[in-house]
């Protein structure tokens, strides 16, 4: 398979965002707008047909085709990347910032719904709630502080009297065509990448791979004993102890199934944990977190640090310490040029 | 094809344990991606509003931070989840950083516009 109709596909939604990005106030801009919306959007499913029929197109080891082998096409994550992707156009090309800003909640969400699709329920909500809910309503501050004042000289500027329509430098792009261009070899080098001839991509994991995966989620518990000790009370009540490690491990995996030796009364016996005391996705991405990468972590809280510490240097209003202020401080007299006869005196070089 | 036909077409949240990841899904999570940092460079070259053009970052960050998660699942990895934890305190940072410094440039100018200050650049014989 020939990776043109892929690159077609791009060239098509690039010519539909270039048409998306002419003023809606010049002659026929609104026509065009259209007409781009129509344009990318087909860009965009043509594209999305073509990788989907690609990833599907490869087989296992085995032989048979994937699609089959996994129950079909991840209609969820196509919805969710058309909501993505129309957004960020919608984004991209609004003449209203604080607009803008709402169409980049829409992609936060969108992004966060592709998130739970990839089993990653923690950083869907962080997301949510750092983006759309922190950072975003920052953003939104900073739009309403710097709000443009009717009278400023860049409203209403360009085509017609548009006040409305907002300031001219959020109306008219620059260099549409150029910006496009460059975008689209992006978007050609990225899926050039990604989907021809990307190895990585077209190799399903063994399932071997899948059973080591699955045994290191069961070994992470190892490191919570509260929580196992609590699981493995759940299943066997009157146990007694701690659980008593086996060859060095408290859990010993065989066929995705964990069991842990406890003694009940005087006997041991291995006990088999049931699937719902598997580290559940915050679980898994803390243990990382701070076990994997214990100094990454410490970085992430030093510019956080440096961050607040830049914003307060940055917001602080500048105060102008002039000759006089530099006199009242020092406990000395006023040069001070309201008083003529002061300014008399001190021409004469006299002292008062 | 029975055995295809018994799963489930919409499946958004797992039963739990690790499961294979759907390379279908996988490629299309990546074809957002991409999409979406090619949209966020754009966005970022086109818009003249300086608080636009930082907003364009932060979509270009979205994308990447997708690719990670996606990536993740791939490889069966909860480290590409911990990296989208890294880029949103990035994020933050930059947002706090970056919004003082547009908020001080528009004192100085009563503009947003990016081109206010194109006389900091090199004179262009």
């Amino acid at each position: 398979m020939t990776p043109y109709a892929l690159y077609a596909a791009g060239l098509i939604g690039a010519i539909g965002l270039y048409l998306l990005m002419r003023p809606s106030d010049t002659p026929g801009g609104t026509q065009t707008r259209i007409l781009g919306t129509l344009i990318g959007l087909a860009g965009v499913a043509f594209m999305f047909v073509e990788v989907l029929s690609r990833a599907s197109a490869y087989t296992l080891s085995d032989g048979s085709p994937l699609s089959t082998a996994f129950g079909g096409m991840p209609v969820p994550s196509v919805i969710l990347g058309m909501a993505a992707i129309a957004a960020a156009t919608r984004m991209v090309t609004h003449q209203k910032p604080v607009y803008a800003a709402l169409y980049f909640i829409l992609v936060v969400v969108s992004t966060a719904g592709l998130f739970l699709t990839l089993q990653a329920e923690f950083m869907a909500f962080a997301l949510i709630i750092v983006y759309a809910g922190a950072i975003l309503i920052t953003y939104m501050f900073v739009l309403m502080l710097a709000h443009q004042s009717p009278s400023s000289p860049d409203i209403g500027s360009g085509w017609g009297g548009d006040v409305e329509g907002g300031t001219r430098y959020d109306r008219v792009p620059r260099e549409p065509f150029v910006a496009v261009l460059i975008g689209f070899g992006v978007l050609a080098s990225l899926s050039h990448a990604y989907f021809v001839d990307n190895a990585q991509l077209q190799v399903k994991p063994s399932d071997a791979a899948v059973a080591t995966a699955n045994a290191d989620l069961w070994h992470s518990l190892e490191t919570m004993p509260r929580r196992l000790k609590a699981e493995v009370k759940r299943v066997v009540p009157d146990m007694v102890g701690e659980p008593i490690a086996v060859d060095g491990q408290l859990i010993q995996v065989r066929d995705g199934k964990a069991t842990v030796r406890v003694m009940v009364g005087d006997q041991p016996r291995d006990v088999t944990l049931p699937d719902t005391a598997q580290p559940t996705n915050t679980q898994e991405v803390g243990l990382a977190l701070v076990s994997s990468f214990p100094a990454s972590l410490e970085l992430a809280s030093v510019i956080l640090l440096m961050a607040m510490f830049g914003a307060v240097v940055l917001a602080r209003k500048q105060i102008e310490i002039g000759e006089d202020e530099r006199r009242d401080a020092a406990g000395m007299r006023r040069l001070s040029v309201e008083d003529p006869e002061m300014v008399r005196d001190a021409a004469r070089g006299g002292r008062s | 094809m029975t055995h295809s036909m018994a799963q489930p077409m919409i499946q958004l949240l797992a039963e739990g344990g690790v499961t294979a990841p759907s390379l279908p899904l996988i490629h299309a999570t990546l074809f957002v991606s991409v999409v979406l940092f090619s949209i966020g460079m754009i966005g970022f070259l086109t818009r003249r509003n300086m608080i636009m053009m930082f907003l364009c970052t932060e979509l270009m960050l979205q994308a990447a931070c997708l690719a990670f998660v996606a990536f993740g699942r791939l490889h069966m990895d909860v480290s590409g989840q911990v990296m989208v934890i890294f880029v949103l305190t990035v994020a933050a940072a930059e947002a706090a950083l970056a919004l003082g410094l547009v908020v001080l440039l528009y004192r100085k100018k009563e503009t947003l516009s990016s081109e206010a200050w194109s006389e900091l650049r090199e004179d262009v014989k």
